[in-house]
């Protein structure tokens, strides 16, 4: 990974067939109650001929999160690697970052007394948060870590047609163009000894 | 398809999809059922520019990606079918030289087509004529096409005739035995073809063999077993060769014609007990007749990971027992996958809790009911050990048997090695590379002998047999009618020691056919045919020689004992067209099919049922759901995408009825059952159809019965079955029901206060 | 009585729950929500939000806290407080009705508006247990402010009406605060500040309670807003901004009243507590009402 990497997520809607294959596999690998959706998959136009498509959704980890603006408690921090993670203990669950999200990410569980909103959750990224690495607590708050593994961050790696991609953005965007550029020059076979399902290692 | 050109499998793979030029998809909706899968039709997409067409009743995740859209009315596919075929030969787009060498009697499929003209078409399937013309012109030209079907064409009460003419269509347009074509049937669960491979039917042995004393006396031999002990298991020796019930219609046999029930055949006796193992009986047409089926039983024994909504739908109190059957992920064993191909699955946890493996319930039945080491013999036979270990004799044991399907080359170590090295080989055509090289993933039957590659493409000609290349099976004698049906001279596999057509290698012709001499010892251990050759003689000569040893025959498109010789288009039972029933009437009622009288033409004109019932019901999956949904509702992420029964309705029609989004409304069939499910605005549905999915249980008749479940065991999820208003109907050949094309009718459901 | 407060918890939590299950900014107006954000012919108020909230109310609010009690530490060492005896004559003013309705308003704004600043900077708070427990009291106190707003809005509604004679004088003389002369001042029973203060207060603490109502539900839809093109993620963001603007005036003007009542006249604030004005006081601060209560008999 490039010094100045930055980690993002795209969706293929050419790809996307809504099979919420991403948004299932994120709540079960976190944990989620059953009303945090972290992830979720849209579809435009749904049952309309030639019109219909679908998006995964979750944070897209914005480099000038507005979240992270709005946020009266600073609760915010971007990595080095453009991961927007947040610090749970800090959030007052005012939900200005979802006033503020273009895509809906912010969550928050009703289980305060009268049903006030909890603390915000979110999309890591995979990624954890502000405790100690791959700590009780860091997954019991923000789910697993599979950054600090090295995986891929779960949503993309069950991603059953690959139209969600994670990782660098220039590295997805070489994916993307690859996918554009090689249309209709035949069915591509694998070199010998792919090892992860991504193809080649980032 | 087995009756068209020997086996009835895809013929090709998933990744082979991403070979074609153009896709057709008749009744599937693989972005739904394959999600995984459907990677590669996209990427055929991409990379191939591949045209996707889709024939489906409803506007699917499937369609959303398709370039072409077509909405065909449910039971039409036959029609529209003819259709193609009118313009193909109309326009000369079929393939000559393919038909003239590799095909028997397409002139009559010529004949039959010449009446169907896009304008009848149009009149028949909904679909309008210039649509017609663009998907044939599209398709016939696009070069190499796939065609892809699933439960959409099959259940049909013409579904059998549905799935022999959609091959038809590739024969004619010489699409069979190349990369990138063929007859890819999408199975719908994990392991289907394996279990039918196995013999999960009622009507063959495993591997297809057929229930004539040949057969029987081969497995006895094979299995260790005196031939009079397996007799004497029978009531008598004829109900041997009988078949059985099938899933479709178990529950007549426990009914036993009582009530005007359709009448068995049965011994005179009815079905007593029930034993399920892991099957979603709650999905299963006729959810009525299946309750009342299982009220009929003296006893029901559910085994499943989950509990069996069967038990939760019968009023039966006593003799229900429910066995906590283990997942796969507690045992090991093969799988195989829809393309022939297979696995081998580790065991990842031990069984959790008192759950059991299946085989462990398996050996300790038949411990008890006595026959325990006649059934383990089997696996002791080839290193004729004391004991066995369990899969690997097992998967052993297959290898050794089974031979109608090639499976000689499945060995425990040679499918374990295909596993471990999965990253060897390549996704699209399966290749191995390195040590795995001469091979293909998980060796797709027929892998001939231990050393064979494996087909990864049915009836593939371009390549030599020891390759996996071969011609059509010579399964239906050497000629018909006077006309040879032996493949024409230069339609041979590459490497082929015959330039055109042999027949089916045996012990009398092996000599001729093969121009060798045996010597006396291998004269002494070869068996009758190659299908019972215990010696695998036969097919090691055959391989030497580039010889398929099932010969090479012509496929054929007349099915001499079928009721209808070539397919021909009849309505279904309940269709909402009455001038077409006259036109298109079904057939005879069938006396004695698979043991049950079964109507047809009398149930069709009984009345008119568009007048009463004047929508048309089509059944369909989720994406989260598989089956009769008890795992995946028992998750409760996945119950969370789908929490109750639903039933897509186009607005406008809702409208009509009162119903409004998110209102409940009634469902009524004409077998009188009624279900109660929340209305979902849709317009993936048009005005004169509505779409239910299948995977519900726990409600039956607008009643809830989730309270019968046994403490902490219910599901996040229950609701209505789809099935408890699907409609009567079965397949004239096969029995599957005709869950793809009813008829309902709808009402506003008040709510309760 | 844990079992009856469990229950009421239930029921309450399956209530918003239900809301829930429709989700109109998760579900299924999450779409429309994603594909208008900032495009044109919307009305950017995601991005405004954004800027508005980022930039301008922190600092909006500080300048309010420093240089309100600048001015007033300015006015009291420069001009002084005004100072009445309360050991002569006492004029009786306020009920006991009306007097135990400020008191309610008087708590519940003592626990909102501190914990109203603090959230707005709940970064110099450092965020977390604390500034949660202030979201939660800032929460709880506020149905205290909504029990007395109404009924103060309706008993002091009659005498809190412009009138022009007075009120433009009034003005014009800055209310006389700016001179130490003690000569009688043109205001009724309440001069021009009380009658700006008080609807302010109150038509403004009505926006508040509306605006906190819609920020704590978060996800409902309401007919009238969708009636007039809102999404409820705009109703949300409008209502935020709303909230934290006149919640900064309102922190402004209840500087003034505290100033007032405490120190600008000495120990007027009594006046709440036993109902009673000095008689100098009127006559000299409320001339008109004292020509009144003068015209009536009453003093």
């Amino acid at each position: 990974m490039g010094e100045f990497a930055r980690l993002n997520f795209y969706c293929d809607e050419h790809r996307c067939i809504n099979c919420d294959g991403c948004s299932v596999a994120c709540a079960e690998a976190h944990e989620l109650p059953e009303y945090i959706s972290r992830r979720k998959v849209i579809t435009m136009n749904e049952g309309i001929e030639n019109m219909e498509y679908s998006l995964s959704i979750a944070c897209m980890h914005c480099t000038d999160a507005p979240c992270q603006q709005v946020c009266p408690v600073d609760c915010f921090y971007i990595r080095a690697d453009g991961i927007v993670l947040h610090d749970k203990d800090k959030c007052i669950g005012c939900a200005y970052c979802l006033y503020a999200c273009p895509f809906g990410a912010p969550q928050f569980p009703l289980d305060g007394a009268f049903g006030t909103k909890g603390v915000m959750d979110k999309c890591t990224m995979c990624a954890g948060g502000p405790e100690e690495t791959n700590s009780h607590e860091e997954r019991e708050l923000y789910g697993q870590n599979r950054i600090s593994e090295g995986k891929v961050p779960v949503c993309a790696a069950m991603c059953s047609t690959k139209a969600l991609l994670v990782g660098d953005s220039a590295k997805i965007s070489d994916i993307y163009r690859e996918r554009i550029l090689s249309k209709g020059h035949g069915a591509k076979t694998q070199p010998y000894g792919w090892d992860v399902a991504y193809g080649k290692k980032l | 398809m087995a009756n068209t050109w020997g086996y009835g499998a895809m013929t090709n793979s998933l990744g082979d999809i991403q070979n074609a030029k153009a896709i057709i998809i008749f009744g599937a909706n693989p972005a739904v059922n394959h999600p995984v899968g459907f990677q590669h039709f996209l990427k055929a997409q991409e990379r191939n520019n591949a045209q996707m067409i889709v024939v489906d009743p409803v506007f699917t995740k499937t369609a959303a990606k398709a370039d072409i859209y077509v909405r065909i009315r449910p039971g039409t596919d036959i029609a529209f079918m003819y259709g193609m075929l009118h313009l193909i030969f109309k326009n000369g787009w079929e393939d000559e030289d393919f038909i003239n060498d590799r095909v028997y009697a397409m002139d009559d499929i010529k004949a039959e087509a010449a009446k169907w003209t896009p304008e009848k078409v149009s009149d028949v399937t909904g679909v309008p004529a210039e649509k017609l013309i663009q998907v044939t012109k599209l398709y016939a030209s696009a070069g190499v096409g796939t065609l892809i079907w699933a439960m959409g064409l099959t259940q049909h009460s013409i579904g059998s005739s549905n799935t022999r003419l959609a091959p038809i269509l590739q024969l004619a347009l010489g699409n069979m035995g190349k990369e990138g074509g063929g007859t890819n049937i999408l199975r719908g669960h994990d392991n289907v073809q394996g279990a039918t491979d196995m013999g999960c039917l009622s009507d063959t042995l495993p591997g297809y063999y057929g229930l004539s004393e040949g057969s029987w006396k081969y497995f006895a031999s094979s299995w260790g077993v005196d031939f009079e002990w397996l007799q004497g298991r029978f009531k008598s020796s004829e109900w041997m060769g009988k078949k059985g019930f099938t899933l479709a219609r178990w529950w007549a046999g426990a009914i036993n014609g009582k009530d005007g029930n359709d009448q068995i055949h049965n011994a005179g006796t009815g079905l007593k007990n029930l034993f399920v193992m892991g099957n979603g009986i709650t999905s299963i047409a006729q959810q009525a007749k299946v309750k009342e089926g299982l009220d009929n039983l003296d006893m029901l024994v559910l085994c499943d990971p989950f509990v069996n909504e069967a038990a939760i739908l019968t009023d039966k109190q006593d003799d229900v027992f429910i066995l906590p059957a283990a997942t796969q992920f507690e045992t090991s064993g093969t799988v195989v996958a829809t393309n022939r191909s297979v696995q081998w699955r580790t065991k990842v946890v031990d069984p959790l809790y008192e759950s059991k493996t299946d085989q462990w319930i398996m050996f300790e039945l038949a411990k008890r009911l006595g026959f325990y080491d006649e059934f383990t013999a089997g696996m002791k036979i080839k290193e004729n050990k004391k004991d066995f270990t369990w899969p690997e004799d097992a998967t052993d044991e297959i290898a050794r048997i089974i031979k109608t399907i090639g499976l000689t080359g499945w060995t425990a170590k040679r499918v374990k090695s295909h596993t471990e090295n999965w990253h060897m080989f390549d996704q699209i055509s399966g290749r191995g590379y390195g040590k795995m090289k001469g091979e293909y993933y998980g060796l797709p039957w027929p892998c001939w002998t231990e050393k064979h590659s494996g087909s990864p493409v049915l009836y593939n000609t371009d390549r030599s047999v020891a390759e996996g290349g071969m011609g059509f099976r010579n399964r239906f004698g050497l000629e018909h009618d006077g006309t040879n049906l032996l493949a024409e001279d230069g339609s041979a596999p590459k490497d082929s020691f015959i330039e055109g057509g042999y027949p089916e290698i045996n012990k009398d012709n092996i000599e001729k056919v093969l121009g060798i001499t045996l010597t006396e010892d291998e004269k002494a251990k070869i068996g009758k045919n190659w299908k019972v050759d215990k010696s695998n003689i036969i097919v090691e000569k055959c391989m030497e020689k580039g010889l398929a040893p099932y010969g090479n025959a012509k496929a054929r498109a007349k099915v001499w004992t079928f009721p209808d010789q070539i397919p021909m288009h009849r309505e279904p039972l309940h269709s909402p067209r009455a001038d077409l029933v006259k036109e298109f009437p079904s057939y005879e009622d069938k006396s004695n099919h698979f043991r049950v009288d079964t109507k047809y033409i009398s149930k069709q004109t009984e009345q008119e049922w568009v007048k009463d019932f004047p929508i048309n019901l089509v059944t369909g999956r989720l994406v989260n759901m598989n089956g009769a949904g008890m795992e995946n509702r028992a998750s409760k992420y996945l119950a969370a995408l789908s929490p109750e029964m639903f039933c897509q309705i186009h607005p406008d029609l809702a409208g009509k009825y009162g119903i409004r989004d998110k209102s409940m409304m009634w469902i009524h069939s004409p077998e009188g059952t009624k279900i109660k499910v929340k209305a979902k605005y849709s317009f993936s549905v048009s005005e004169d159809r509505i779409f239910i999915p299948f995977h519900f249980a726990g409600h039956f008749q607008g009643e809830d019965l989730t309270h019968k479940f046994p403490a902490g065991t219910a599901p996040y999820a229950s609701g209505e079955s789809a099935n408890t208003v699907t409609n009567y109907g079965y397949d004239i050949v096969t029995q599957i029901p005709e869950t793809k094309g009813g008829l309902c009718r709808i009402e506003y459901a008040k709510e309760e206060a | 009585m844990k079992k009856r407060y469990l229950a009421l918890m239930l029921l309450l939590s399956t209530f918003l729950f239900g809301a829930k299950a429709d989700s109109s900014i998760w579900g299924n107006n999450l779409l429309s929500n994603i594909l208008e954000y900032d495009k044109e012919g919307s009305l950017h108020m995601g991005h405004y939000f954004t800027v508005i909230q980022s930039t301008y109310i922190q600092p909006m609010l500080l300048f309010v806290l420093i240089v309100i009690p600048l001015a007033f530490a300015a006015h009291y060492f420069i001009v002084g407080p005004k100072v009445f005896s309360h050991s002569g004559k006492s004029i009786m003013v306020f009920s006991l009705f009306k007097r135990i309705n400020h008191a309610l308003a008087a708590i519940s704004f003592m626990v909102i508006i501190p914990t109203g600043i603090i959230m707005i900077f709940g970064d110099f708070f450092g965020g977390g247990a604390f500034v949660r427990f202030c979201k939660g009291a800032h929460a709880i106190a506020s149905p205290l402010f909504m029990i007395s707003v109404i009924p103060m809005l309706l008993t002091w509604m009659k005498r809190m009406i412009f009138s022009p004679k007075d009120d433009i004088r009034w003005l014009k003389i800055v209310g006389g605060y700016l001179s130490k002369e003690k000569k009688p001042i043109p205001a009724g029973m309440f001069n021009m500040g009380q009658k700006i203060y008080f609807w302010f207060v109150t038509l403004g603490g009505l926006v508040m309670i509306a605006t906190s109502v819609i920020l704590y539900l978060v996800d409902f839809e309401l007919g009238i807003f969708t009636s007039m093109g809102l999404s409820q993620i705009d109703v949300l963001r409008i209502s935020a901004l709303t909230h934290n603007i006149i919640g900064i005036f309102i922190v402004a003007m209840f500087m003034v009243h505290i100033y007032m009542s405490v120190f600008a006249i000495k120990d007027a604030y009594k006046s709440m507590i036993d109902g009673t004005i000095p008689e100098e006081e009127v006559k000299i601060l409320h001339s008109s009402y004292y020509k009144e209560l003068q015209e009536k008999g009453e003093v």
